[in-house]
């Protein structure tokens, strides 16, 4: 009896010791459509990014600032996108999420949409240089830009509640949509998610 | 069943194998805790070369955490903020994948030693992990990402709090004044006067077990703030306990951080216990993780800037949480490594009975195996202070005076050139790490 103890010891510690040397063994890839929700950590990704900025564009355009200001000016209004900040738990990369909102109001049609401070200093060195390099009938001129009429800025908010391993995650974003002319708040959006993350106790 | 088809000859190769793989996974781990003594040495003196070693080296899946806090730290000393986060990123996340329990790691820590787990950190660890993401922001001019780490702590702290509600170690004093500063420069003075209240308490509890002082400038911005708030009996109350002066912070004026981090946490050591198990009544050996104390030879610095000399005041100190923390752990270490030894004894008790050799092999391989774990971050600093700065806007040469234990200018350090703004915070860090001669093992 005691032999086969000691065996039996023996062989699930070795197999223990190969079995802990042989994981992580191998890397698999899974391709994925860019739209199909995966959630892995609970954490803000690129699902929560899409579905916040598809839906609250939506809601941006269907109100009546937009109508309103056709009516007075005659022009589709032109927004430009200011800073959304992250005031979340988790470094969220805001860029990709202003590139949504860039994206779907672009491609709406029903405004105009003018490039961000960064973006405008690369094009302004490149009439800079078509000034000197270009030919006449191709050169840009300056002081041609188009001024916003309104700026959308906004931020990103958590709060975290816990007990143990689970988690309930509630994030806000809000963002504004004022007018440069007179600092009217034309538009107030939010967007709420929540999510319930648990951590397992074990693993293998 | 398999073992009762298996043949003498192959019990003996079982047990061989079981040994030969035993002293593998040991001579793995002492191998790598060399090494790492090897980077802290260099780091003192060459944390570019420092760098380059860690990277040769093969880092094994359950010391990855080591890895990137080591190279966060050595990435910090270069001045290369923007990676040194990224490796405390991937940091966290090693930690968040690994904070379940392992069934298969726990029962090999069973038969072999606490090493052979995928190390995530003592609590402590975990918060100087956020606490220097949030300096690299700051240093970065990020303040927006150093207040994400700023919540990321407050997270982390009331879990501790939840894990162990009377543990001073789930009140750190260093890191809510951080958050504090941090809140502090985004204009959210009320979020601000609540973390330095609680940095206040932290202080008092830290101080009744061992011994730091509040500092100064936290009781100078409990006073502007109590005051600016119109908290008019919080800050009689403050006024009457604290001796100093509400310090004025001008509008007009920007503000230099300085923040110095003195020498190295401890080391573990591995110590041999030799003890009758109260249980069987068998002399077992086994070996506890133990602090060896390292010398300080330097007590503070002095920031030189625009003809001022200001002295830096410690805030964070570490290498006494860092005792504290495995103090707190020790008797769950012991327990296990107990438990460990009685069942290593009684395994080769009984292969001895049955067989000499195989008995023989057991013993040597439980000995063997038998090491304490002493997995710990080499590279973080033992202690932090800091400095608080208000100028004029302008461009200033900052230099460093390290001030010895006997009061004398040890050493000159230039950090170079700030350009401060009206009304803007400017931060700067420095590392001093001493060469401590390596006692390998």
């Amino acid at each position: 009896m005691p032999s086969r103890t000691i065996r039996t010891l023996a062989f699930l510690l070795a197999g223990i010791t190969l079995l802990a040397g042989l994981t992580g063994c191998g890397t698999r890839v899974e391709r994925l459509e860019a739209d199909e929700v995966r959630d892995l950590s609970g954490a803000w990704n690129d699902t929560d990014s899409r579905l916040v900025s598809e839906e609250m564009i939506n809601d941006m355009l269907s109100r009546p600032w937009v109508n309103d200001f056709k009516r007075r000016t005659g022009k589709q209004p032109v927004v430009i996108v200011g800073t959304v900040r992250n005031l979340s738990h988790e470094h969220i990369n805001t860029n990709t999420f202003v590139n949504d909102i860039q994206r779907e109001l672009t491609n709406s049609g029903r405004v105009t949409f003018v490039a961000s401070r960064d973006e405008r200093q690369d094009i302004r060195d490149e009439r800079l240089d078509q000034d000197i390099h270009a030919s006449a009938e191709t050169r840009k001129a300056m002081g041609q830009e188009y001024g916003a009429d309104f700026m959308l800025s906004g931020q990103i908010n958590t709060i975290i509640d816990m007990e143990g391993r689970t988690q309930v995650r509630y994030y806000q974003v809000d963002l504004t949509l004022i007018s440069l002319a007179d600092n009217r708040k034309v538009w107030v959006g939010q967007k709420k998610i929540k999510k319930e993350v648990a951590n397992s106790k074990l693993r293998f | 069943m398999l073992t009762c088809v298996l043949q003498r000859p192959l019990h003996y190769a079982g047990c061989l194998l079981a040994g030969v793989l035993l002293l593998l996974q040991a001579g793995c781990a002492s191998y790598s805790r060399n090494f790492e003594q090897e980077i802290q040495t260099l780091a003192s003196q060459d944390p570019a070369a420092a760098l380059k070693t860690l990277d040769k080296q093969h880092h094994p899946e359950r010391n990855r955490l080591l890895y990137h806090l080591n190279r966060a730290m050595l990435l910090h000393m270069l001045g290369n903020y923007a990676a040194s986060n990224d490796e405390f990123e991937q940091a966290k996340q090693v930690i968040e994948q690994y904070q379940a329990t392992s069934i298969s790691e726990e029962s090999a820590a069973f038969f072999i030693n606490d090493g052979t787990r995928t190390y995530t950190g003592s609590s402590l660890e975990q918060l100087m992990l956020h606490v220097y993401a949030a300096i690299n922001y700051l240093l970065q001019n990020r303040t927006d990402a150093a207040r994400v780490e700023a919540l990321q702590i407050d997270v982390r702290l009331r879990q501790l709090q939840e894990a162990d509600p009377d543990s001073i170690l789930s009140i750190d004093p260093f890191v809510r004044y951080l958050t504090g500063l941090i809140y502090e420069q985004l204009g959210e003075i009320d979020n601000a006067m609540i973390a330095y209240r609680k940095a206040y308490h932290a202080y008092q509890e830290h101080h009744k077990a061992y011994g730091i002082n509040i500092p100064r400038i936290l009781k100078q911005d409990l006073l502007r703030f109590s005051r600016q708030l119109g908290l008019n009996e919080e800050y009689e109350r403050y006024r009457q306990r604290f001796e100093v002066e509400a310090r004025a912070l001008d509008r007009e004026q920007g503000e230099l951080i300085i923040l110095f981090h003195k020498d190295l946490a401890p080391i573990k050591r591995s110590q041999h216990i030799a003890q009758v198990d109260p249980g069987t009544g068998y002399l077992v050996h086994f070996a506890l993780p133990m602090y060896e104390p390292r010398n300080s030879h330097l007590s503070h610095a002095r920031v030189v800037v625009a003809g001022q000399r200001v002295p830096t005041e410690p805030m964070e100190d570490i290498t006494a949480i860092a005792l504290r923390t495995l103090q707190e752990s020790m008797p769950a270490i012991t327990a296990r490594a107990l438990a460990r030894a009685v069942v290593k004894h009684q395994m080769s008790r009984q292969a001895g009975e049955n067989d000499g050799l195989a008995g023989l092999l057991m013993n040597i391989a439980g000995v063997v195996s038998e090491q304490a774990d002493t997995r710990s971050w080499l590279t973080l600093p033992g202690e932090i202070q800091m400095a608080r700065v208000t100028l004029p806007p302008g461009d200033y040469n900052v230099s460093l005076e390290l001030i010895g234990i006997g009061g004398q200018v040890t050493h000159n350090r230039q950090l170079g050139q700030v350009n401060l703004t009206r009304g803007g915070k400017r931060y700067l860090s420095y590392l001093w790490f001493p060469a401590y001669p390596t006692t390998r093992r």
